[in-house]
């Protein structure tokens, strides 16, 4: 996780929102808390909204699932 | 302070013009905000501003801010550009929407028709949904909007009637040029930055009176007695010229005509008035707008955009067409920010208009009159 966390820092320092979409899928996926999962995935959600990315669908179902949207 | 309109409301020959408290005091530009330039369809921008789907461009007008957006669809709206949530500002700079209208705070998000699609953690951290929390009643604030001659026209305080009905006269009038107009793009734009009252603007734009004096220029073709007033009391005013000449450029070139028009657009031209600060030229090749933008009660920024028949005209004659009016523009500050600062002269009465010359103007002093009245009277029953 340290190793993830660094890359969302530096992918928030230079405003790349197509790789945070990829890095908070990717911290959800590391997660075995509920709560911190969908947490992640929230973010990913959001960013991939915002930037009208294809993984929006795919994020908004798997928050879905899990009774988070 | 309430003034005293009564001398503005009589016939051209006996009137006063508008107090002087209606161009120096601060109370007065707030009170004229609300009665005039709210309360009626205001020019804030043109759909060029926003010419692609996505695009967003955050204004403010008269200190609200509003975001001029065109949604995936296409169509041009505005929106108060502030979040429902804690009253953000949501987009701070002009900029493409990809997905959705992220708010920088709490990251709520809206889409380009201004549905609240996103509210994260709004029932706690990853729970994205709260039942008292209904996203269906929080969409962006919507403010009335309506598109002619390509100006983006709104109504702030909502409760206008349809712009069609406000303006049928005028819209009537040119029914003609009620054709697609292209923007000339960035060389046909400018913008003057003037120490004046927003109203001076109008009244100067409105009269032919003034161009022998202001404009010798046009002297040479262009004649007084080539000029008529178009004066609409509680509608519209503004002047028009049977000898509107087409620019030529170097080799006899010029710009393509409006398709259809009738023979008055021959020679002829017109230059209107949409209250409260829209100024509309018409001519057979060309139009333009200049939107009025009061920043304070003695500033005013004039937004000028020029149209064409055609998306690609003559990139030179373009470039030639914008200097010449660019020139006749500049020509006309030094007199609406020396009216500005006649204006602080105690004793000026509102001035005295012209029966034969000034009409346009009385008609626009008389219109603004009684906007102001009915407010003061609505204010006063409530």
């Amino acid at each position: 996780m340290n190793g993830l966390n660094e890359k969302l820092l530096a992918a928030h320092d230079r405003e790349d929102t197509h790789a945070l979409i990829g890095l908070y899928e990717a911290a959800a996926d590391q997660s075995n808390d509920f709560i911190e999962r969908s947490f992640f995935l929230t973010h990913a959600f959001v960013y991939a909204l915002e930037k009208g990315d294809v993984q929006a669908d795919q994020l908004h179902g798997r928050l879905r699932e899990m009774g988070r949207i | 302070m309430a003034t005293d309109l009564s001398g503005v409301l009589r016939p051209v020959a006996k009137a006063n013009g508008l107090p002087n408290e209606h161009y120096v005091d601060d109370g007065i530009f707030m009170e004229e905000r609300d009665a005039v330039l709210y309360q009626s369809w205001s020019g804030i921008g043109v759909t060029a501003d926003v010419p692609e789907p996505g695009d967003a461009r955050p204004i403010e007008f008269l200190g609200m801010p509003l975001l001029l957006i065109r949604d995936k669809d296409g169509d041009v709206r505005v929106f108060q550009n502030t979040c429902r949530h804690r009253g953000m500002v949501l987009v701070t700079e002009p900029k493409k929407i990809e997905g959705a209208i992220r708010c920088p705070y709490h990251s709520w998000c809206y889409s380009t028709k201004g549905k609240l699609v996103a509210t994260p953690h709004v029932g706690g951290p990853g729970m994205n949904t709260h039942e008292d929390m209904p996203k269906s009643d929080l969409g962006l604030i919507e403010v009335p909007s309506h598109i002619w001659m390509g100006v983006i026209f709104i109504n702030a305080s909502g409760t206008a009637a349809p712009f069609e009905e406000v303006h049928a006269g005028l819209l009537d009038r040119w029914k003609e040029f009620d054709v697609p107009l292209y923007h000339g793009g960035e060389d046909s734009t400018f913008t003057l930055d003037v120490q004046t009252n927003w109203k001076l603007a109008v009244e100067n734009y409105c009269e032919s009176y003034h161009l022998p004096w202001v404009h010798p220029g046009l002297n040479s073709y262009s004649r007084l007695e080539d000029h008529y007033n178009i004066e609409e009391y509680g509608h519209y005013s503004g002047q028009g010229t049977l000898v509107y000449r087409q620019l030529e450029g170097q080799m006899g070139e010029r710009f393509p005509d409006f398709p259809n028009l009738s023979d008055k657009w021959d020679t002829g031209g017109e230059y209107v008035t949409v209250y409260p600060n829209v100024l509309l030229g018409v001519q057979r090749d060309h139009a333009f707008a200049i939107i009025l933008e009061p920043k304070a009660v003695d500033r005013t920024i004039e937004h000028i955009h020029l149209f064409y028949a055609e998306p690609k005209v003559d990139e030179a004659l373009r470039a030639k067409n914008a200097t010449q009016w660019k020139t006749v523009f500049q020509e006309d500050v030094f007199v609406v920010e020396g009216m500005q600062k006649g204006r602080y002269g105690r004793g000026f009465d509102g001035g005295r208009f012209s029966p034969a010359m000034d009409g346009p103007t009385h008609c626009f002093h008389d219109w603004v009159a009684r906007q102001i009245l009915g407010h003061r009277q609505k204010v006063a029953a409530e």
